[in-house]
């Protein structure tokens, strides 16, 4: 008896779990062909004061022929005074859903980052839940709702495109890699200033050459440069080099192609590949000041040579290698110099000294700290850049003609 | 009499301590002690060791009785039942607030549409099959998913390297080592919340002489395991968030699992690594549930299924009562520290330090031999 | 019933003690049985069965003494009953002095101390052994008035041979497989463990059936609990009759509402001869080929014989392989629901594109689709199962090809979802025990509905309980999650989800609180 009853106890449950299936079943159930995939999202200022345009890509996924799905997009733009307003004015004209869980880069446009109050819009990605903070963070030349609503000829949604760019970033090392995380992070650091790569439309012969479809148009994208920003307004832009210097400082190349095609003071021009790099911090004391000592170690694989035209022997060929490696080496460091001497004509501390300090050498940084932004403008750093050659490439001297015309 | 083995006992009191700390730890410790928060964790929990062994020490001299039987032979029979009624409240109540959280961590991060109730119901029904099934089971269960909860830790800790920002954990010790101290007394709730379910289980331990120290020795394991997890835990959080981020964030570790990418495949891992939770927080409650009714049979004699099924509508009621997830996290914090701590903090010294006199005394020796029997 | 228990308790507390030749039970039913043993009344019994012989000869000793033979047509050997037995009695040995001394009163000790060549002979006294007897093929003799009788075992009937079992085939091991007779399979067991403390011990089942039933272990190895155990519980069923072993596996199992078997079988002597080493006990029952093992575990059904027999490398991956195989065909169809439907924010976006636009114009949700799929499944398997060999392979075809592609050129249900239902198919055949493989089929359903409703939390909550549910089961008195829980560390290591080499198996795995050598030599 004591066991039946024990039994019938056991089975009670079970019973409640049976019934808890016939109570109706839809709370938060979204079938997957009904939700409309959100890939990009842009932000520009709006026409009113306090309201921002909020530009938000989708992805429209449809069945296409031998190889599953063909994308299309659908670009929306509202303007509103919070994220969530912008979403609704917008799902009220569309049947699907919006999903934030495939979000991948937010754009924010040029003017709207130089007005500030980016945070709070950031605010909405970092709470809800269906956000990720490893999307990316992308600083717009011009506004965001242009860049989103590219055509592009590559027929990539422009926000996929801005995602590829950035995720094959690493062979370039160019531009900085900024991940929303890695934004808020940097937010808490306090002393450094966060800073965002730009990205830009480009139109035929701006720098890429292409046969745009309609004439006059941009139709390819391209990432480059940095953007500084002071709490959450964009102070200033860096250009192509500083940022490279940035990339240097803040060891964070991977792989690259350097050249030293600008390099006055030699007649023989090297092209390379930057195979790996590591940068150490050092805190140095002269006396009473402190100085941060930056070591950059490179190794570099020579892919071309320039004005090289007579052939060289064994020891010859080593002695151009060397030279090689310096050639590197001070375009490395000019790179740094770039950065550096931004970071002290904005007095913004984006290369992150403040936190090398910290890290060294805590006591110090407490006596710095309240006044350190007059302190950037000023604070000692030196540089010591070792690039290694590791190989030539496939040959050694270039091949050159018998001594005819044009040859010295 | 069901019986537990010492390894069961391991996985069990590993599961139990560890509970659901793994979320909130890190937010805790950080607040306290900044970037070096991850420091505290093991000193926090090593607190853990003192108590469980003055607590096997009293199983060594009572054998197959929980704290409770122990108490009312030493104290008296009106003491005694004052603080079993003292140790069910808090048990209970401990117990519902945690199950509120299972449907908070629900709907904050995953199912943002689901009711509440549904989680709550859920959770409550496991936690009644295993009460049911006995604590055999439960320790087996324990068994399972223990292990499934450190893998999952682990998986979650090494697939976030990728994430680590340049330095986060430097400088270490840049305020001394005072915070660490405020943030080890932080920490001390949760191993003293374990010992509430230790109080009851050791009625089920094995109490040969081989046996007792095994369990001595397995409880230190148990300490260093969790205590050693956790830490990694919020170090990881740290490395990847910084200390700043790490305090702001509410469940921090379901923000990594968000953003644990493999390759293109995975993207983000936090609904399967909340299923595991989910198991780890049954277990916890399991726990409580088990320690309020042991509570209830011990002190009042009320035994059998219409009491669990009640108890089952009492933690239903406290977890209704706290649909607002801030105050309720808020509440657990004011639970640990302010009811569970310094009930513990004194039930537990006083317990031992009165049964140790009376050995001395000599009337002890009579009590151990009935108490053998029993 | 008083004699079981006494039995039992011959068999368990006195193992040392010989086996006792068991007698069995008397017929309550009928009257006839209860009346002194003669052959007029044998005759009265059982004339009527046109199948039963009744030859009456002379014995030409001091005295002549009228016999009679019984025996069931078809069942017994008649070459040998005529070579060896009245052969004998009527021809050649007539005149022999030993005949010349036979009287009535010692007749059946003369018989079979000197008359009679056969091996098994034996004397019986009551009604009830002797009709027994006869039904199971025995040959009995029944002299003039007296009231014993002689058995004479010859028995001899169309035999199916040894062949491979069917549904358990291996690539690298013996092909032979129990057969329907008793005796042969009890002959191919001990031909595999050629020790004197194999146990083969002789019951009777079923009221009507009278079937035969051996309950075999090897003792020292299996645990004397267990083995009482086991013969209590079977002790205790009381049925009409007993076909197949599946009536005593459900009457013996310890938790018959649970989906999941509690009882291992096998039709292979090396396996059971492998489980009888383990510590196990075996019941065979004679006309089935199916021998039950207990206690059973769940990891058992995971293992096969041929694990043991391959190289210990190729078994771990195999073994590996169908705990994947097994998991994926619980879990697939309701994580397929739970992240379609829930937890779209795990899927790559890529994938979600092409999911999602492989789902565009299936009018049903993915519940409904995944569970009409299932269904759908389940009567192909069902389908297949009893036909023919040639029109089961059509079936599947027919069914996974034909249909399948046209639901999904229809825009019935998405091309991913047949994936997922093939996979979990596939999936489900790894499992090698088919018993188990009933139970994940079984448990696929709750777990897709649950997925449905609650997407990865209903999931957790179902696989909790499930784990709660095999948590609490126990095999004849062994748990049913052991060696993983309550964990035998072992036993855990050495032969669960891996299978360590020969040389490092050195211990039997632990199924109770003992440990035993493998080897009594060196441990």
């Amino acid at each position: 008896m004591n066991t039946k009853l024990k039994r019938s106890y056991k089975i009670a449950p079970v019973l409640l779990c049976i019934s808890l299936l016939f109570i109706s079943g839809c709370w938060g159930k979204r079938e997957v062909e009904n939700l409309a995939p959100l890939i990009g999202i842009g932000f520009d200022l709006g026409e009113k004061p306090g309201t921002y345009l909020v530009t938000q890509q989708y992805a429209r996924p449809k069945k296409g022929g031998s190889s599953g799905a063909e994308i299309l997009q659908r670009t929306l733009g509202a303007e509103a005074s919070s994220v969530r307003e912008a979403f609704e004015t917008v799902s009220k004209g569309a049947y699907r859903t919006p999903f934030m869980g495939s979000l991948k880069v937010i754009v924010i446009g040029e003017d709207f980052a130089k007005a500030g109050g980016f945070n709070d819009v950031l605010d909405f990605a970092q709470r809800f839940a269906e956000f990720r903070r490893s999307m990316y963070l992308v600083l717009a030349r011009g506004r965001a709702e242009d860049i989103l609503n590219l055509k592009l000829r590559s027929e990539h949604l422009s926000a996929i495109y801005i995602n590829y760019i950035i995720e094959g970033g690493n062979e370039l090392s160019t531009f900085p890699t900024v991940r929303l995380g890695h934004y808020l992070t940097v937010l808490g650091r306090q002393s450094t200033a966060p800073i965002l790569p730009v990205v830009k439309s480009i139109k035929p012969g701006e720098g890429i050459n292409y046969k745009a479809e309609k004439s006059g148009e941009a139709e390819e994208l391209q990432i480059q440069g940095a953007g500084v920003l002071r709490g959450d307004r964009l102070v200033d832009f860096l250009n192509d080099d500083e940022t490279k210097g940035y990339m240097w400082l803040e060891n964070e190349v991977f792989n690259r192609f350097i050249n030293t095609v600008d390099l006055e003071e030699t007649t023989v021009k090297f092209s390379g590949q930057v195979l790996k790099s590591k940068t150490k911090y050092k805190l140095h004391t002269n006396n009473e000041s402190k100085e941060l000592y930056y070591q950059i170690k490179t190794s570099i694989a020579i892919d071309e040579i320039i004005g090289l035209n007579k052939q060289l022997s064994g020891t010859e060929w080593v002695k151009l290698a060397k030279e090689a490696e310096e050639s590197f080496a001070k375009v490395i460091e000019k790179e740094c110099e770039g950065a550096i001497k931004k970071q002290r004509e904005l007095g913004q501390d984006f290369l992150g000294i403040g936190r090398h300090i910290e890290q060294r050498d805590p006591q110090y940084w407490k006596t710095i700290k309240d006044q350190w932004e007059e302190e950037i403008a000023n604070f000692p750093v030196s540089l010591d850049v070792k690039v290694t050659v590791h190989h030539t490439g496939m040959s050694s001297s270039s091949a050159t003609n018998s001594g005819g015309e044009g040859q010295d | 009499m069901e019986r537990i083995s010492v390894h069961q006992f391991i996985t069990l009191g590993a599961a139990v301590l560890m509970g659901t700390t793994f979320l909130p730890v890190a937010s805790i410790v950080t607040g306290v002690g900044g970037r070096d928060g991850w420091m505290s964790v093991l000193p926090g929990f090593a607190l853990g060791i003192p108590y469980s062994l003055m607590i096997l020490s009293l199983l060594e001299q009572y054998p197959s009785n929980n704290l409770l039987q122990i108490s009312e032979t030493l104290f008296g029979k009106l003491i005694g039942k004052l603080i079993g009624s003292f140790y069910i409240l808090v048990a209970g109540y401990l117990g519902g607030l945690l199950l509120g959280q299972v449907g908070d961590i629900y709907q904050a991060s995953i199912m943002p549409l689901t009711p509440l109730g549904v989680f709550y119901l859920g959770g409550i029904i496991l936690v009644l099959l295993l009460i049911q099934s006995g604590i055999e089971v439960f320790a087996r269960f324990s068994e399972v998913i223990f292990p499934l909860i450190v893998i999952a830790l682990f998986l979650n800790i090494v697939l976030s390297i990728p994430r680590i920002e340049q330095g986060e954990l430097l400088p270490i010790l840049s305020e001394g080592f005072k915070p660490i101290l405020v943030g080890a007394f932080k920490v001390m709730p949760f191993p003293l919340t374990y010992i509430i379910f230790l109080a009851g289980v050791i009625a089920f331990l094995p109490t040969g002489e081989k046996e007792l120290k095994q369990l001595k020795s397995g409880v230190w394991r148990v300490v260093f395991m969790v205590g050693i997890l956790d830490m990694l835990i919020v170090i990881i959080q740290i490395l990847v968030f910084g200390p700043t981020e790490t305090v702001r964030l509410v469940y921090g570790l379901l923000v990594l699992g968000k953003m644990v990418e493999i390759s293109r495949t995975i993207a983000g891992v936090e609904s399967v690594f909340l299923g595991v939770w989910f198991g780890a927080a049954v277990l916890k409650i399991g726990s409580l549930f088990f320690a309020t009714n042991w509570g209830l049979e011990y002190v009042f004699g009320l035994k059998g299924i219409k009491w669990r099924l009640s108890l089952c509508v009492v933690f239903l009621g406290i977890a209704f009562r706290y649909v607002r997830g801030p105050s309720l996290i808020l509440e657990i914090g004011l639970v640990d520290e302010y009811l569970i701590m310094p009930f513990v903090a004194i039930w537990i010294p006083a317990l031992w330090g009165v049964a140790h006199w009376k050995k001395g005394v000599g009337i002890g020796r009579k009590e151990t031999r009935s108490g053998g029997k029993g | 019933m008083g004699s079981w228990m006494k039995m039992i308790k011959e068999l368990t507390i006195r193992p040392k003690g010989e086996r006792k030749i068991r007698k069995s039970p008397s017929y309550s039913f009928d009257e006839d049985l209860n009346k002194p043993l003669s052959g007029e009344t044998v005759k009265e019994i059982l004339s009527k069965s046109s199948d039963v012989v009744f030859r009456e000869f002379l014995l030409q000793g001091k005295e002549r003494i009228p016999c009679m033979l019984v025996v069931v047509d078809g069942l017994v050997d008649k070459n040998l009953l005529d070579q060896f037995v009245l052969k004998p009695l009527m021809v050649d040995l007539v005149g022999h002095p030993e005949l010349a001394q036979v009287t009535l009163a010692n007749v059946i000790d003369k018989t079979m101390e000197s008359l009679i060549p056969g091996i098994e002979v034996k004397k019986i006294s009551k009604m009830g052994d002797a009709v027994d007897s006869i039904l199971s093929g025995d040959s009995v003799i029944f002299f003039g008035s007296l009231t014993e009788a002689i058995v004479v075992g010859a028995r001899g009937w169309a035999n199916r041979g040894v062949n491979e079992p069917i549904a358990e085939s291996v690539v690298k091991g013996p092909h032979e497989g129990f057969a329907e007779t008793l005796r042969v399979n009890t002959s191919l067991l001990r031909r595999k463990i050629k020790h004197p403390s194999l146990r083969i011990i002789s019951l009777k089942l079923g009221d009507m059936s009278n079937t035969d039933l051996v309950v075999t272990y090897i003792e020292k190895i299996a645990s004397p609990d267990i083995v009482s155990e086991v013969l209590l519980r079977l002790s205790k069923i009381k049925m009409d009759s007993v076909i197949d072993v599946g009536y005593i596996e459900e009457m013996i199992e310890d938790n018959p509402y649970s989906p999941f078997p509690q009882v291992a079988y096998t039709e292979r002597p090396d396996v059971l001869a492998g489980k009888l080493l383990e510590g196990k006990v075996g019941i065979m029952l004679d006309g089935t080929p199916i021998t039950l093992v207990v206690p059973a575990i769940l990891t058992q059904f995971l293992s096969v014989n041929e694990d043991y027999y391959q190289r210990a490398m190729t078994a771990i991956l195999s073994r590996f392989v169908r705990y994947v195989g097994s998991f994926v065909a619980v879990v697939a169809p309701s994580v397929y629901i739970a992240v379609t439907t829930f937890h779209q924010e795990i899927i790559p976006t890529d994938l979600l594109m092409s999911i999602s636009a492989g789902r565009q114009g299936v009018p049903f949700p993915a519940l409904l689709e995944a569970l009409t799929m299932t269904v759908v499944l389940e009567i192909l398997q069902e389908a297949g199962l009893r036909l023919p060999k040639p029109i089961g392979q059509t079936i599947g075809i027919v069914g996974a090809l034909i249909i399948g592609d046209a639901a999904v050129n229809a825009g019935l249900v998405s091309p991913l979802m047949v994936i997922i239902i093939g996979l979990t198919a596939v999936a489900s055949y790894a499992i090698p025990y088919y018993d188990l493989s009933l139970a994940v089929r079984m448990m696929r359903f709750p777990l897709m509905i649950l997925a449905g409703i609650l997407g990865f939390f209903g999931v957790a909550m179902g696989l909790y309980a499930i784990a709660i549910h095999l948590l609490s089961l126990r095999s004849f008195g062994v748990p049913y999650t052991s060696p993983v829980a309550p964990l035998r560390i072992r036993a855990f290591l050495q032969d669960t989800f891996v299978r360590a080499p020969w040389w490092a198996l050195k211990r039997r795995p632990q199924l109770m609180d003992v440990e035993e050598p493998r080897t009594n030599g060196k441990g």
